[in-house]
């Protein structure tokens, strides 16, 4: 498809569904992350098992869900459960091969902020704070994050680690304890994907959005993010992607504004 | 000291003056905008409790409006917001603004440490956490350290958390069905209740339907929480309202916007809608009718059942 004939969104949510495979265990909380699970679920991984935060494993979710506590993401569950079943008892058990995240900040090392803008003791600005994305960003083996492409939200450095990257380096996650010490982490956002470099623990371009260039996401990234020799770009969104996301999995349009 | 097998069944209005005191630490039932206990928060903030510290994993409306009304010390939590429906506003303000003590912590850290209090156990260990300003910036607690790194005794490679355990002093939480002896029938996700009611010294929980003991008795299978973990039983249909209640109503998006609209201007707006919708309604029923017609109901009825 053409760039004109879908947005941003829809081009970050088909991409990070592509990161799931069929029969994957996905934790999804809401808004893009849960689109984009539902999406490779109806587009190409049929066997992928939805895990919700507040309890229920594997529904038949209903378009589309606004919350955890949503009958919607209960509908046709073979259990219903509780957040210590599917935080603890599925994630940090080590059954969870994906999980989402986004945060207000993401910093090269792919460490994420959701809790405050400022001093912790003296907040500039307060934000709801970690919910389950550290428990997710601990345990999963492959994380997804899904942002904007924005300069301050990608600074050097967090203002608060909320949720780990690799913390400081290659080998952070695994001096400090946690128990999936190298996790695959994509970072998914309008103008690229960037993913952690295990060798150096910090975040790499690895694929351009379909018309950006290396530099627009260079002028728009607040640290340097590693650049690799070859640059890949993404595969735009096709019919029949844009078809499944619009008509089946948003057919409302409660995450997802359509093209003027 | 067991509780008795008699009638636990009272208004919301003798629950809260006989298991809220100033001070209290109260466990949150519900997460985001599903099957919060807004009639006992309504109830809390009529009788004008304070001092009181908070403690859930997702706190939400019920929360905010008691951080409104000026009534909290402190939360102890993993988020503050409504989802799609924004951040909780006036908690939100009032840690900005330096008035709230906040202990911040991963949804599943607070499970655990109702998981401690529901065993009987001082600590839980978590793997969460690790790594993160979770731990390095949490402030140290009245008694010692908010938290401990230890060696796992088995492995002295591998680190572990300790959590100190979270006994509330009173759970408030709203559930489906109940019985007179205080048995408690949770259907839909449960969250993080279980072992915050477990944990809890006494539990006051407002249902949408009271049964007898007779139909809890013939399918034991079906009970969440039995009677000896729960001191009243309040009966009030819509009592998560405007949350919902899994097969019996969905949240009302309207007056969850009106909330957070008022909430987030703050000031005159603010205490206006305190006024109006608590302050000056006696019972919750008497909130209900001001905002609730039964044209309303029967849609917010009929969109759950749409969709169970």
């Amino acid at each position: 498809m053409n760039q004109e004939e879908y947005t941003g969104e829809e081009l970050m949510v088909v991409e990070a569904a592509r990161y799931i495979s069929d029969g994957d265990n996905v934790l999804v909380g809401t808004g893009l992350p849960m689109v984009a699970g539902l999406f490779a679920q109806k587009n190409h991984a049929p066997n992928m098992c939805y895990i919700v935060e507040t309890g229920p494993i594997a529904p038949d979710v209903i378009p589309t869900p606004i919350s955890v506590s949503d009958p919607r993401v209960m509908y046709r569950a073979v259990r219903h459960g509780s957040l210590l079943d599917a935080l603890g008892g599925v994630l940090q058990r080590g059954l969870v091969d994906v999980a989402f995240l986004g945060g207000a900040q993401i910093d090269r090392f792919a460490n994420v902020n959701s809790t405050v803008i400022g001093d912790y003791n003296n907040p500039k600005v307060r934000f709801p704070g970690s919910g389950g994305a550290n428990d997710l960003a601990s345990h999963a083996r492959k994380i997804l994050i899904i942002a904007p492409h924005e300069k301050r939200r990608f600074p050097d450095r967090c203002d608060y680690i909320t949720s780990p990257g690799y913390l400081d380096g290659p080998e952070g996650r695994k001096r400090a304890g946690l128990s999936v010490a190298y996790p695959d982490i994509f970072v998914i956002t309008d103008l690229a994907v960037m993913a952690i470099d295990k060798a150096q623990g910090v975040l790499s371009v690895v694929n351009l959005m379909p018309g950006v260039s290396i530099d627009q996401v260079g002028e728009n990234t607040g640290f340097e993010p590693l650049v690799p020799s070859e640059v890949g770009s993404v595969e735009a969104p096709s019919e029949r992607e844009l078809h499944i996301l619009r008509d089946e999995v948003d057919p409302g349009g409660a995450y997802l504004k359509r093209v003027v | 000291m067991g509780k008795p097998l008699g009638d636990k069944v009272m208004t919301a209005r003798e629950a809260v003056e006989r298991f809220v005191s100033d001070g209290a630490m109260i466990g949150m039932g519900g997460q985001s905008i599903g099957r919060c206990s807004v009639a006992l928060a309504h109830e809390i903030v009529r009788q004008g409790r304070k001092d009181l510290i908070l403690v859930g994993c997702n706190l939400a409306l019920s929360m905010d409006v008691m951080v409104g009304a000026g009534l909290v010390k402190r939360t102890e939590c993993g988020t503050g917001n409504l989802e799609r429906f924004g951040t909780a506003f006036r908690w939100r303000k009032a840690i900005e603004e330096g008035r709230l003590e906040i202990e911040d912590y991963s949804h599943l850290a607070m499970a655990s440490r109702f998981l401690a209090g529901s065993l009987g156990l001082p600590f839980m260990p978590t793997k969460s956490m690790l790594g993160t300003d979770l731990l390095a910036k949490r402030r140290p607690r009245a008694n010692g350290n908010a938290f401990e790194i230890i060696e796992n005794p088995w492995d002295p490679e591998e680190p572990v958390v300790l959590m100190p355990a979270c006994t509330p002093d009173v759970s408030i939480v709203h559930v489906q069905k109940a019985d007179e002896m205080g048995n408690l029938i949770i259907e839909g996700f449960t969250t993080h209740e279980l072992e915050m009611i477990k944990a809890s010294r006494t539990v006051v929980a407002s249902c949408e339907k009271l049964i007898s003991s007779d139909d809890v008795r013939r399918y034991p299978d079906r009970t969440t929480i039995p009677y000896i973990f729960v001191d009243a039983v309040v009966e009030q249909p819509w009592g998560a309202y405007p949350t919902s209640v899994y097969k019996h109503y969905e949240h009302d998006e309207d007056h969850l916007r009106h909330y957070q609209s008022r909430a987030q201007s703050g000031g005159e707006p603010y205490d206006e809608y305190l006024q109006e919708f608590i302050y000056d309604c006696t019972t919750f029923d008497e909130f209900l009718t001001k905002v609730l017609p039964e044209t309303r109901k029967n849609e917010l009825r009929d969109s759950m059942l749409s969709v169970i």
